[in-house]
Formats: structure tokens, C-alpha cells, sequence
């Protein structure tokens, strides 16, 4: 393997010094001066209904109001994938805390009291808060107009039924499949929603100038992407808006695409020459900007006696919310690779996006993989104990391989699924479990491997632009977003690898759309993989650009020189070493003392040219949709108490094919920060919304996140890396699979321990303690 | 972090002062110590109230004495000085275990002892304690002073004792010489956390108990039937499977966020049986953290 300098190193964190010296600017951090006006939501108090009427005559008697603005202001429709969602709700609100107008004034005390001054009078609709419910012929119908919507090539919505995307893939012959299975075995599944809970809660400030120019500042995954739906929902052109995106408090995907920053943007241009905030509190970061979807899946599986997964049927119901223009492509995203990490010849899948009357779902960490995987790794393992196989072994039989052919057809990307399994299994030993000294105790061991693809759409693309100063340090330009993972240290370390300049020497600034090039959004992990393509290529434009300098003032063949310490050498005359800060900028003085060359700037731009969602929409052959895919597996050893149910992590192991792995240290961060979230999630995270569709917990009081304390005993990350062919140095994508296996890793365990199965999550130590005296009960 | 809510603000040096707003102003003043509650709760539009009356400079509400046995804990001492104090360390070890429980150390570092039992909601972790070692709330008016048997200052859901225009001083506990306690709280995960379910036991000499528990009535009780059955006897397993027996007859749980009825009242079994066991281990001069009984870290 070639010896890198600064690939595959744990260098330290170039934003390391600004965030923990304080230094690091937040949206909030900024001073917009004495024209800064604050805005406060008029928030729909039903689930469905209809607006009869609205009276703002008492609020805007409220000292320092100054105007108040609702749906007959703006008309404006907006959203990523499909155009299904309003600025300010249209006669009609399908959700608990949708935004029927905003109070803007002086102070944010003004507007909030006034907002509790204004009446609004419903007429109250049947609400549908569950998408089964929903998928009734009788049910009321969300989007009456839902096939007129705008939206991508890709989405098919059923019109008359609150079906806004039915993704169906379909390979080989299902009955065949079935007909060739030893055992059948057939089962529900549920997951229920959960938020995302970012430490620093939404918020957008925007200016409209005299000059008709839209300025937004905002807390955000996409500036680009945001920059492009207020050009499209305002009717203004792209560059007379500009999005500034600094230090972000944390995204996990909800603060992907654009949900609240539309407002504050629509506000601006009927209040010239103010700046207008919108902050979110922590309820509204719960209830107005996006969920993880709900679902239900329902699997039908087949299999030889030798261990062969000879059929999946695999249907999952997506509880996709009010407005579903970005949630209804995480359904789309699972509708390709409901299969998990196998090869399986008769497949079907299919994946429905159902309207209800609970806030829109949308991109959360692990984009619908998570929900399904727990389905499916559960059934895969109550499988091979029908078989009567170890569970890990029937996951090596039916693991997906480099070249296989995935369920829409297309071929497996190059990776280590089989070397993940294995490496998970050893490092908690597999089939050994330890046994509780305390007799109310038993531990049990879980297993799940997983997969995931990068999410977008077919000519998703990545730009960067660098910059050599006079010391030969480096400004890099780019506009993904370093939300915690580390991006903008990896991007240094990309660049800094090509032209031989420490990481710490290179500046990555948080973007802003006017100076910085494009990028489409920081999701999907893809940004690694793409973004370190652009940045890649930028660094070896630049490169390029001082080898021909060097080759015209010094005459070397270019083949013969490189880059070296911050100097250029010549492989052919050792003698020439020439340091970059004597010419990056000023160029090389030649013997008449004139100056060749210049400041040496260099631009990279990555798309991916082999992709296309252009497929059967009845099988979804024919298509590429999927880039590549990254795999692992995890184990853990679970320790439960028999009688209350709690669970303690003794030991979890998780492997993942990084491809590889430009920083270890930050990719072992995020398998940390990965599972710990994922944990959550099954241990305690539980989203409550009552019979009307008001959520319950809308608080870290009663939505538990997890703290320090609840952190497992042991982690043990693993790095796995068989190069991705077209990714920066054989990259790939970690950051959000890392807490894909998270849910049926620990039901596994639990039944493994107990012998009881559950099926929904969360798993509380309360619903386990219930469940297994159930259980003895039965007994 | 903005209050729509607006309110008027004032700090008095002496007790005398806050009283007589108090007395003005009666529930439409509210009394700042620790703020915890308080400023949630304004945020929140619970309250609304004319005048905030910080007590944090009136000294002798800050006083945490020693002497004749009784501990007295002005209104003002917080969380966090309960648990670095040795008296109570020493003395009031089921008062030491609930302190330890609740909030975070950020929460425990402003919250009062006083704060806390008039928020009087039902899952107060420091009731149980308060119950058992059968503190007295001190209570002041203008020209009038009286204090309450904490077994009479819970009257139902986040409502107690006080008068309107009365102030709790402090709260006073006596030493229980020769006794054990332990406080068992069951929450959703090892973090901070509300109770779901909590039992406080204080075991004196060997054949004589008090218990109380929290979040599974609408108020903070004593479980005197289990006392009767419990006082006289020693403590051995057949004695613990019989006060188990009895829980039913003690507790009456809800269904609410945090927990299902059904899980309270099989947990408290639990609880209870690994209550009188630690106890007995600690009586013996064992080490205990109470956390882990119940899987917490």
C-alpha cells in the first residue's frame, strides 16, 4: 500500500481550536445591528382543519409588533423533491404546530406575547394519525391535488388515496422463490418516529435590500440547495440570492433541505431593508421541521435448509407526516434496498409514502435504513434459528459480494461485508457469551450487519476552489457543512496529501454561496466520496498549474518532478528543491528579471457520470440509482435484568468498510457517536402524540437523549477498508451507517438472553421486564 | 431565551421585606430561590406572575445549622450543598441518596431543598426522605411563624400547605439515632431524570421502619400498613415477601409519559424487595450506591 503522509492519519481537527476557544461563529453569534426584527409563528393548534377565520386585532395592539403576516400574504409552495409544502398554511392545516403566520416585531418578548393574542378559528376535518388508517379507501385525503404536485422523475404518487410515492422493485419470481423454501417465515415489524435533537435548535436570519438582493443566514446541512429553492419559491434570480451558512450545532439530517429558513426568507421580501430572525425553541425543533418516517414492514422470507434466502417479500409503510417533499425519498431510498446486504433472486419490495396528520418526516441519520433493518436483520436471525444455523454463519452464506447483482439489478460496488461480519463476530466472541455472576442477571449476544447507499439524486455534484497565499497555506473553498463529523479536516487532509502542505497550514472556511462553489448538500454521506473528489481535483489542477511554471522557467519534464515538504523536487536532479512559498503567488523571477506564473489557483468539480434513476417504475430495473453501497456489521454482549428490564451494553464491536479511512480517529468518532445514537433510539427515545395528534414529549424532560452515563462499557470500532475505485484515495461514506445496526442488534440480543421477541420498538427496560413476565406467565 | 411574560423583579435583604410583598402581592408573587421550576414554568405560561421575590440575599434563609440533633436547611441551600455537607453524609443518608438523584449536576448546583418540596409534584425525589425522618417545614408570615409536619404539607398534585402569603424559611430534620435508609429511584436510563417510580426506607434499630415512596400516588406517601406489619419484627425474607404482599394496598400509580400503571406497580415489588435487602446490607457496614440496585451507573 502507498505511504501516505497525511492520508490515513489522525490528524488533529483544523476547526479544533475555534470551537473548544469559543471563537467558532453560530447564526445567533451574529450582530445584525439596530434593524433587526424578530419573527414568532401562529402555530395550528389542530391536526386537520380548516382556517375560518384569523383575528390579529389584538395582537397587533402589542407594543413593538409590527406586522403580522399569514397564508393571504403568501401564496408560496415549496419543497426538495416535491413541491407539496407552504410557507404559511393555505385555509387548511394538516398538522399540530403548522405555521399558519408569523409576528414580526421589535423584541422577541413583543412577538411571542402577541402570537398568544391571536385567534384563530378552525373547522375541524377528520385527521388520519397513522398510515395504516390512512390507506383506507374511506380515509380523508390529505393532498386531494397530490398527482399535480411538482416533483422528481422518480416519485409516483397514487391520485384519490393518500399514497404520495409507491416505489415497487421487483427481481426473479417470487413464487418460484417461495416454492423452493425449506422454511417460510412471515412477520410484522414497527418503528415508531423519533427527532433529531441537535444541540443548536434552528434558526435563519434574512435581509431583502433595496436593492432587491436576498441575503440568509442559516443554521444548515445545504446552503446551495437552500439557495436554490428561495430563488425557485421567490421567483428571484440565483445570484441575487445568497446563503451563508456558518458553524452548525449539530444536523443528524434536520437541518437538510429547507423546512423553517423558508420563512424568514418569504418575511424579508415585504420588509425591506430590516434583517429578520426566526429561532426556533426546542418544542418547535421538535414539532416543525422534520421527523424520522414511522413504519411498519411487513416480511414474508424463504429459505433452503443449507441456509440459502431463496425469497424476500418485504412491505413497508412509511408514516411520512403532513408534507412529505424530502420524506418521500427516504421511502424511495429503502423501496431500492429493502434486500439489506444480500444477494437474495426473488425479490419484491414495496415501499409506500403515506400522507398523515403528524408533522412532515423527512432525512434523519441512516435515511430509512435504520427502520428497516430493523425488520429485516431481526428476521434474519429468528430465520436461521428456524434453520437451526448460527445466525452469523447464515449472514456469510447470503452476503452480498462485489459484482452481485443488487434487487433493481444493478452490480455490488467493491466491499468487505464478509471481513466485517467475521471481525464483529471475533472481537465480542461470537457464540462464547459470559455468563452473570448475579442471578437476576443473564446476558445475551446480538448481531445485524447493514448497508446503505448515499441517497440523491443522479447528477448530485461537488466543487471546490483553492487558493495558494504567499506562506504557500491554503484557503479551501468548498460548501459542505462540518456538522461534528469532520469534514472540513478531511477535505485539508485531501488536499493537503496532493501538494505536500500539512493540514494545518490549509483554512477551510464554513461557506457562503456568493464566494463559494457549488455543492448540492452535506447528506447522504456522500460528502467524503464526493466533495473529496472535487477537492481532490482542485488540488491536482493546482498541481498541474506549477508543474507546467516549473517545467517552462526551469525546463524539467513535468513527469519528473513532485511534490515534497512544501517545495518542489525533480526525480531526475536532486539538487532542485524549490519551496512553493517562493512562488505560489509572486511567480519565479527569470535571469531578465521578469516574472513568469502567478497565484496559483485551483478548481476540482466531481459528478457522478454513471448514475440514473431512469428505471421500470413496476420493477425499478434498468437503472443506477445507487452510486455504491457501504457495509458492516455489528455485535454486541447484552447484559438484562431479569426483573426490571434494564439493560446494561457490556461490550460492542462494530465494523465498517470505510474503503478507507482518510482520518481513523474521526471515523472511529463517528462509530462511537453513531451507536450512541442508534442505542438511544431503541433503549428510551419515544416519540407520544395523543389521541388529537399533539405530541406529548416535545422535551429532553421526556424525550431522553442519551448522556455520558449511558454510554456502553466498551466500544470496540473496526476499520475495514477495500478501496471504493472512484473515491478520494478509495473512500467511502461511514457516518451515518454507523448506527444502522443499532435496533435488531439489541432485539437479538434480547431474545437470544430471554428467549422473548420483540417486535416495535423502543425497547424499554419497561417493555422488556412486561414482556418477559408475559412470557413466564404463559409458561 | 425570551420570556414573553413580563414581570416585576425584586431582591430584598431581609426577610421581613419579602414577607410583606408576599403578603401584598399574595399567589401573584412567586418566590425565587434556585429558579429551576420557576423559570421553566413562566417560559412556559404554567405562571404568570406580578412579582418575582429573589430570596438570595436574605442570609439567615441560606443557613444550613447543625445542633441539638436537628439539622436545619434554610430555603436557600441547594442540592449540591446537601451532598457535599458530612452531616448529612453521616446523619441523614436516605436525604444524601435522594439529593444525589436529582437533575444534573448543573440542576443539583442551583436547585433548593425548598424549591423542590413546593413544587409538590408527585414524582419528588426528596419527599420520601423528608417523609421518613419526619421533617418540619418552617413557615413565615407577616408577624406570624408556624411550622408543618411534612406528612400534612402535600394536599394534592403541586399543591401543599402554604398560605398565599406565607414563605417557607427552611426545613428541619432530627437525627434518628441507630437508623439505616436508603432511597431507590427507578428512571428511564442512568442520565438525569424524573422518577418514574421512588422508595425511601429508614430502618431504625432492628425491628422498627418507615417508608415512603414517590410518583405512584398523586401525592408524596408514608406506607404505614407495611410499617405496622414491618415494626417488631427483624428483617429476614419471609418478612420482606410479606410487605411486598402489601403494596397494593400502599400505592396508586397512573399510566402517564414516563411509565405505564402496570409497570409501577410490579416495579415497586422489585424495588422494594432490593430496598430492605441494601438496607440490611448497609446496617451490616457494607458499601451501597443505591443507583445500581437498579442499573443505573
Amino acid at each position: 500500500m502507498k505511504d501516505y503522509k497525511y492520508i490515513g492519519k489522525n490528524v488533529t481537527r483544523i476547526d479544533a481550536l475555534d470551537k473548544i476557544s469559543g471563537a467558532a461563529t453560530f447564526v445567533d453569534d451574529i450582530d445584525f445591528g439596530a434593524n433587526l426584527l424578530y419573527a414568532e409563528l401562529i402555530e395550528s393548534t389542530e391536526a386537520s382543519a380548516l382556517i375560518k377565520k384569523i383575528d390579529i386585532s389584538a395582537a397587533m395592539k402589542v407594543k413593538g409588533v409590527y406586522k403580522i403576516f399569514t397564508g393571504k400574504d403568501f401564496h408560496n409552495r415549496f419543497g426538495l423533491y416535491m413541491k407539496d409544502r407552504y410557507v404559511f398554511a393555505q385555509e387548511r392545516v394538516r398538522f399540530v404546530g403548522e405555521q399558519i403566520g408569523a409576528v414580526v416585531a421589535f423584541t422577541p418578548e413583543a412577538a411571542k406575547s402577541a402570537v398568544a393574542l391571536v385567534k384563530v378559528e378552525y373547522e375541524p376535518l377528520p385527521a388520519v394519525l397513522n398510515q395504516m388508517d390512512a390507506l383506507q379507501s374511506d380515509a380523508p385525503l390529505l393532498h386531494p391535488e397530490v398527482e399535480n404536485y411538482p416533483r422528481v422523475p422518480w416519485f409516483y404518487p397514487k391520485a384519490g388515496t393518500n399514497i404520495a410515492h409507491w416505489r415497487k422493485t421487483r427481481k426473479g419470481d417470487l413464487g418460484k422463490g417461495f416454492a423452493k423454501a425449506d422454511v417460510i417465515l412471515e412477520d410484522t415489524y414497527s418503528v415508531p418516529r423519533y427527532a433529531h435533537c441537535a444541540l443548536e435548535t434552528h434558526i435563519a436570519v434574512a435581509k431583502f435590500d433595496h436593492s432587491g438582493r436576498l441575503t440568509v443566514w442559516s443554521s444548515s446541512q445545504s446552503p446551495h440547495t437552500q439557495r436554490h429553492l428561495f430563488a425557485e419559491a421567490l421567483g428571484l434570480s440565483h445570484k441575487d440570492v445568497r446563503v451563508i451558512t456558518p458553524y452548525v450545532g449539530g444536523g443528524f439530517g434536520g437541518k437538510a433541505g429547507v423546512t423553517m429558513e423558508i420563512i424568514p426568507a418569504v418575511l424579508a421580501t415585504q420588509l425591506k431593508g430590516y434583517a429578520v430572525k426566526l429561532r426556533y425553541s426546542r418544542e418547535q425543533e421538535f414539532t416543525n421541521t422534520y421527523q424520522r418516517l414511522g413504519v411498519v414492514a411487513k416480511i414474508k422470507m424463504g429459505a433452503t435448509k443449507d441456509g440459502r434466502i431463496t425469497a424476500l417479500e418485504h412491505k413497508l409503510y412509511w408514516d411520512a407526516g403532513a408534507y412529505v417533499e424530502y420524506g418521500a425519498n427516504v421511502v424511495n431510498a429503502v423501496g431500492l434496498s429493502a434486500s439489506g446486504p444480500y444477494c437474495i433472486d426473488n425479490v419484491s419490495i414495496d415501499s409506500v409514502c403515506v400522507y398523515t396528520n403528524l408533522p412532515p418526516g423527512g432525512p434523519y441519520r441512516g435515511f430509512g435504513y435504520s427502520e428497516m433493518l430493523f425488520g429485516l436483520e431481526s428476521h434474519i436471525s429468528r430465520m436461521a434459528q428456524q434453520l437451526n444455523i448460527d445466525e452469523v454463519e447464515f449472514r456469510r452464506i447470503n452476503a452480498i459480494k462485489p459484482g452481485d447483482e443488487t434487487a433493481y439489478g444493478a452490480k455490488m460496488n467493491p466491499s468487505g461485508l464478509q471481513d466485517c461480519i467475521d471481525k464483529a463476530a471475533a472481537a465480542i466472541n461470537w457464540g462464547k457469551k459470559p455468563v452473570s455472576e448475579d442471578p437476576t442477571k443473564v446476558i445475551g449476544q446480538g448481531f445485524a450487519a447493514f448497508w446503505k447507499a448515499p441517497a440523491m439524486p443522479p447528477n448530485a455534484s461537488s466543487s471546490a476552489f483553492l487558493k495558494f497565499n504567499e506562506d504557500a497555506t491554503i484557503n479551501l473553498l468548498i460548501s459542505g457543512m462540518d456538522i461534528g463529523q469532520g469534514y472540513q479536516t478531511v477535505m485539508a487532509q485531501i488536499a493537503g496529501e496532493i501538494l505536500s502542505v500539512p493540514p494545518a497550514k490549509i483554512r477551510v472556511e464554513t461557506p457562503d454561496t456568493d464566494r463559494n462553489p457549488y455543492e448540492w448538500q452535506t447528506v447522504a454521506s456522500h460528502i467524503t466520496w464526493s466533495c473529496g473528489n472535487a477537492v481532490k481535483n482542485a488540488a491536482l489542477d493546482a498541481r498541474e498549474q506549477i508543474f507546467s511554471l516549473i517545467h517552462r522557467v526551469y525546463h524539467y519534464p513535468v513527469d519528473v518532478l513532485y511534490l515534497e515538504d512544501e517545495a518542489v523536487k525533480c526525480k531526475t536532479d536532486s539538487a532542485f528543491i524549490l519551496p512553493l512559498q517562493n512562488f505560489v503567488v509572486d511567480g519565479i523571477m527569470t535571469e531578465d528579471g521578469t516574472f513568469k506564473g502567478g497565484p496559483v489557483n485551483g478548481c476540482g468539480m466531481f459528478m457522478p457520470e454513471f448514475s440514473s434513476t431512469k428505471d421500470n417504475p413496476e420493477t425499478s430495473q434498468g437503472g443506477h440509482p445507487n452510486v455504491h453501497y457501504t457495509v458492516g456489521a455489528a455485535a454486541l454482549n447484552l447484559e438484562i435484568d431479569k426483573e426490571t428490564g434494564k439493560m446494561k451494553l457490556l461490550k460492542v464491536a462494530l465494523a465498517i468498510d470505510a474503503g478507507k479511512a482518510i482520518n481513523p480517529d474521526l471515523v472511529r468518532g463517528q462509530i462511537t457517536g453513531g451507536l450512541l445514537q442508534g442505542l438511544a433510539t431503541v433503549l428510551y427515545e419515544d416519540m407520544r402524540f395523543n389521541e388529537k395528534g399533539k405530541l406529548l414529549n416535545p422535551n429532553l424532560t421526556d424525550y431522553k437523549i442519551p448522556t455520558a452515563k449511558d454510554v456502553p462499557e466498551e466500544i470496540i470500532p473496526i476499520i475495514v477498508e477495500v478501496p471504493q475505485p472512484d473515491g478520494p484515495f478509495g473512500a467511502r461514506g461511514i457516518g451515518e451507517h454507523t448506527m444502522l445496526p443499532a435496533a435488531p442488534m439489541i432485539a437479538n440480543a434480547i431474545e437470544d438472553a430471554l428467549g422473548i421477541r420483540i417486535k416495535s420498538l423502543p425497547i424499554t427496560a419497561e417493555k422488556v421486564a412486561l414482556t418477559f413476565l408475559q412470557e413466564k406467565a404463559k409458561q | 431565551m425570551s420570556l414573553a411574560h413580563e414581570f416585576a423583579y425584586y431582591k430584598p435583604l431581609r426577610l421581613e421585606e419579602a414577607l410583606s410583598l408576599k403578603q401584598q402581592y399574595g399567589n401573584k408573587a412567586n418566590i425565587l430561590a434556585g429558579g429551576t421550576d420557576l423559570i421553566v414554568n413562566i417560559r412556559e405560561g404554567v405562571l404568570k406572575p406580578d412579582l418575582l421575590i429573589d430570596i438570595k440575599r436574605i442570609k439567615e434563609l441560606s443557613q444550613l445549622n447543625w445542633g441539638n440533633d436537628t439539622l436545619f436547611i434554610g430555603s436557600n441551600v441547594t442540592f449540591a450543598e446537601l451532598i457535599e455537607n458530612e452531616v448529612v453524609q453521616k446523619n441523614f443518608v436516605l436525604l444524601h441518596d435522594a439529593c444525589k438523584t436529582i437533575g444534573s449536576t448543573g440542576i443539583r448546583a442551583r436547585a433548593t431543598l425548598t424549591g423542590n418540596i413546593c413544587s409538590a409534584v408527585p414524582s419528588l425525589d426528596s419527599a420520601p426522605a423528608l417523609l421518613c425522618y419526619e421533617a418540619m417545614i418552617h413557615c413565615a408570615g407577616t408577624g406570624s411563624k408556624r411550622e408543618i409536619p411534612v406528612r400534612e404539607w402535600f394536599l394534592s398534585p403541586r399543591k401543599t400547605a402554604l398560605q398565599e402569603d406565607e414563605i417557607v424559611t427552611g426545613i428541619s430534620i432530627k437525627r434518628i439515632p441507630d437508623s439505616y435508609g436508603i432511597y431507590i429511584k427507578l428512571g428511564r436510563y442512568s442520565g438525569e431524570d424524573l422518577a418514574q417510580a421512588g422508595w425511601g426506607i429508614l430502618m431504625i434499630g432492628d425491628k422498627q421502619y418507615r417508608f415512603a415512596h414517590c410518583a405512584l400516588s398523586p401525592i408524596p406517601k408514608r406506607a404505614y400498613h407495611i410499617e405496622d406489619l414491618c415494626n417488631g419484627n427483624s428483617l429476614n425474607a419471609d418478612l420482606i415477601e410479606k410487605a411486598i404482599a402489601l403494596i397494593p394496598s400502599e400505592i396508586n400509580p397512573i399510566t402517564d409519559i414516563r411509565c405505564t400503571q402496570k409497570y409501577r406497580m410490579y416495579i415497586s415489588e422489585i424495588m422494594l424487595r432490593r430496598g430492605l435487602m441494601a438496607i440490611q446490607k448497609r446496617s451490616s457496614g457494607k458499601y451501597i450506591e443505591p443507583r445500581k440496585l437498579m442499573g443505573d451507573v
